[in-house]
């Protein structure tokens, strides 16, 4: 699966269409996995 | 002024965010979950008539923006927001646990910094496009117009809308999650009524 879409012109050559947006969950993902990783600093930082 | 404990340690308290700057974020904010809601929503399959609201809000959106470049050109200046090199130092003694002794004071510090830069760019480019999209639609003040940009320019156009898009929506999560961490409340408040830290870095924490 490619990041972004793109059809056929009416020349048969390939044309940017924009984002695929299949990869919506991609920036929740990264957003949730980033304040995983500042849980886990402060946790090990500050144990108890 | 007083001091008051925050997050700790005792920090100087002031007017931190005036009223036009308050009424700017949160106008920024409004626009910004209109966009957001009418953007991802019909993708994730819910229909609404989701054009109008998405362009209006990004009309207003582009007003705050300017307003906002306003204020900063003209009544804060830059000094606050550029990074320097206790920025650098302070993300060096936050990975090591160390504490903020011998850096400089600052309103904000160096992660609040970075965020801004990187939410500046990304709004910037998401309005930038939205922009030149508002030529593509129909409205009571202007006929549609899409032969400004050859196709394959609005497919660039399109991708960086949708880039940004994606961007803003990670750093929106971000956003909302520092803010309501119980170490950044002081800060969150202030954005609501204007007193709060005058340093968000503070030598000595």
């Amino acid at each position: 699966m490619e990041l972004l879409r793109y059809k056929q012109d009416v020349f048969g050559q390939s044309m940017l269409v924009g984002m695929n947006w299949e990869f919506l969950w991609l920036p929740v993902a990264a957003a949730a996995a980033a304040i995983l990783a500042h849980l886990l600093f402060r946790i090990l930082r500050h144990p108890g | 002024m007083a001091d008051h404990e925050v997050g700790g340690g005792a920090r100087r308290r002031s007017v931190r965010h005036r009223l036009p700057d308050r009424l700017f974020h949160w106008v920024m904010a409004l626009a910004v979950i209109v966009l957001g809601v009418t953007a991802f929503l019909p993708i994730l399959g819910i229909r609404f008539e989701w054009v109008p609201m998405h362009w209006m809000a990004g009309v207003v959106l582009t007003l705050a923006v300017l307003f906002h470049l306003y204020r900063v050109f003209f009544v804060h200046g830059l000094t606050n927001m550029i990074p320097g090199v206790d920025d650098l130092r302070e993300i060096g003694r936050n990975l090591r646990g160390h504490g903020h002794d011998g850096l400089s004071d600052a309103k904000f510090d160096a992660l609040q910094k970075g965020y801004h830069a990187a939410a500046s760019a990304t709004v910037l480019v998401a309005v930038a496009t939205g922009l030149l999209m508002l030529a593509k639609i129909d409205t009571t003040f202007w006929r549609r117009e899409p032969s400004i940009l050859s196709d394959q320019g609005w497919g660039v156009v399109y991708m960086l809308h949708g880039a940004s898009a994606m961007l803003l929506l990670f750093l929106f999560i971000l956003h909302v999650y520092f803010s309501f961490r119980p170490e950044h409340r002081a800060l969150l408040v202030s954005m609501l009524r204007g007193h709060g830290p005058e340093h968000a870095r503070k030598d000595s924490e």
